[in-house]
């Protein structure tokens, strides 16, 4: 990444390499997420996601490499970097014995917030939680400690935000709701790294690293990891199927057509295109077998 | 600063007006032990044996051992669930939040010291008169509050709650065995003495025992002297050793 790339980043992060002890967890990661931008993380548990975004927020400290926030280092600029980021650890890091008024309201005191009880209904509302808001958090649900966590990340207005697997544990339709509004976030400038394990979530970004053993594998869109994917093709005729895999289909397809002219017996086209999943399983293996 | 050390104080006594066990057990605990000191004293049949002279000692331990034990409790609590790191990422600075936390335990060690002193009184009738109850008060609040640094301070060095326990005994056994309450100082050997004084019990012990022989707290200056100086010794270490960045 050059320095230029480094300064216009909203995130970014060069040759970081974080050892615990003979324990390597993350091995020279190499990523730069622009202002206003999903950027998704995926990967299974133990990838590096959750050390990579302790890194940016500065509760741990890169063994090697550089780590930069809004052009800030979350260590040396602490105070600046953390006025100006949002973060939602993976655990909900909530005080249980509180109401999420109360917990909001906490965290969005430490920023100055100038209208708190304002703003605390707003996040409140949004995470859909007006009619618990004075219930002890302690005998809530998995999905709704989550929430009032996010709501807690949100309510200082960050320009950055950091969101270690936010949708864990919460409901589909409430994920809808979730990523909707990080898009509506993004749309309004914020820049947003989520980390997520989930494969479909990754289509909601606007680019992708996928992290594995502490490496970033492959950065891209998720429109471009799509891309190399593949697509099968089943023609029938009647009862009788041909089947054929292409690597680019939408340029392909016409072809495989011309070439069978599209007799009157073709009943059916089935189109069976690899997901994210496959495509990603298929660059673990071959990553796997260049290092075996 | 002053600000967001006061939301950390008020956030802890919200917390702990809603935990009821937690606030019953550190006011109706050590009343409770003074009440069963009062059983063995009675039972112990020895005309020579002025129970009053270990009596205010051993309840300044009981409110040292629970507020240290009580403090330290909370501060891992913080750790483990990840609301420590939280503050932290929220812009909460590691003065502010032990200052926090030492503004709310306050006001629980300021009633567990008085409900201590004033039931030991009755109990024992002591028959203090104001002066001597308000010097005896000052002493074992100084304590209270000296107790409550130490726990924040030992809390830096377990990482869960499991490890607290060996960190009870290493702190809480010197006070009562190597401070004067137990046996004169001056019996031990040399080693055990210094160690000793490295126990706040050892100064209000002291205090109080020259309260007790009809002195005043000015008859003493040194150790009146020695527990806000071990205080801020102890609150200095620890805002050093909580540890911010893994």
């Amino acid at each position: 990444m050059t320095q230029s790339e480094q300064g216009e980043a909203a995130i970014s992060c060069t040759g970081v390499v974080k050892r615990y002890g003979a324990v390597e967890a993350l091995k020279g990661v190499d990523l730069s997420v622009r202002p206003g931008e999903i950027f998704g993380l995926i990967g299974a548990n133990g990838a590096g996601k959750s050390t990579l975004i302790k890194l940016l927020v500065g509760t741990a400290r890169a063994t090697a490499g550089s780590v930069r926030v809004l052009g800030m280092d979350p260590l040396r600029q602490a105070g600046q970097v953390r006025s100006q980021a949002g973060y939602m650890p993976q655990a909900p890091a909530l005080y249980e014995d509180l109401s999420p008024r109360d917990n909001v309201r906490f965290f969005g005191g430490a920023h100055g917030v100038p209208d708190l009880t304002q703003r605390t209904e707003e996040v409140i509302n949004f995470v859909n939680l007006r009619g618990r808001a004075d219930d002890a958090v302690f005998g809530f649900s998995g999905g709704m400690k989550q929430r009032v966590s996010l709501a807690c990340a949100l309510v200082h207005r960050p320009q950055v935000l950091l969101l270690d697997e936010p949708t864990a544990g919460v409901d589909p339709k409430l994920r809808e709701a979730f990523w909707q509004h990080f898009r509506d976030l993004a749309t309004a400038g914020t820049t947003l790294l989520v980390s997520t394990h989930l494969m479909d979530e990754a289509l909601f970004c606007d680019r992708v690293a996928v992290m594995r053993d502490g490496a970033v594998l492959v950065s891209d869109s998720p429109k471009a990891l799509l891309r190399r994917g593949r697509t099968r093709v089943s023609v029938w005729c009647g009862d009788e199927r041909q089947s054929e895999t292409l690597a680019d289909y939408p340029s392909e397809l016409p072809g495989l057509l011309r070439r069978r002219g599209l007799e009157d017996s073709v009943t059916r086209i089935e189109l069976d295109e690899d997901t994210l999943e496959t495509v990603v399983l298929e660059l673990i293996n071959e990553r796997e077998a260049v290092h075996a | 600063m002053l600000r967001r050390t006061v939301l950390v104080a008020l956030r802890a006594l919200r917390q702990l007006r809603h935990d009821h066990r937690f606030l019953a057990l550190s006011l109706v605990a050590p009343v409770l032990v003074i009440y069963l000191l009062k059983l063995f004293f009675d039972s112990v049949e020895n005309p020579v044996f002025k129970p009053q002279q270990f009596v205010v000692p051993v309840g300044a331990f009981i409110v040292h051992f629970l507020t240290y034990v009580l403090c330290m409790i909370v501060l891992v609590r913080e750790r483990t669930a990840q609301t420590l790191a939280r503050m932290f990422v929220n812009g909460f600075r590691r003065s502010e939040i032990i200052g926090g936390y030492l503004l709310a335990y306050s006001t629980l060690a300021t009633a567990q010291s008085l409900l201590v002193l004033v039931e030991l009184n009755w109990l024992f009738d002591l028959a203090f008169d104001t002066s001597r109850f308000v010097s005896m008060y000052l002493v074992m609040w100084l304590l209270a509050t000296i107790s409550m640094a130490l726990g924040i301070f030992v809390s830096n060095f377990a990482l869960n709650e499991g490890q607290i326990f060996p960190f009870i005994p290493l702190v809480t056994l010197p006070s009562i065995f190597l401070s004067g309450v137990v046996v004169s100082v001056e019996k031990l050997p040399e080693w055990a003495q210094l160690l000793g004084r490295l126990t706040p019990l050892f100064y209000a012990n002291r205090m109080v025992q020259a309260l007790l022989a009809g002195g005043g707290l000015s008859d003493d200056w040194g150790s009146l002297a020695a527990l806000p100086v071990y205080g801020g010794v102890v609150l200095l270490l620890a805002t050093l050793t909580l540890r911010e960045v893994d």
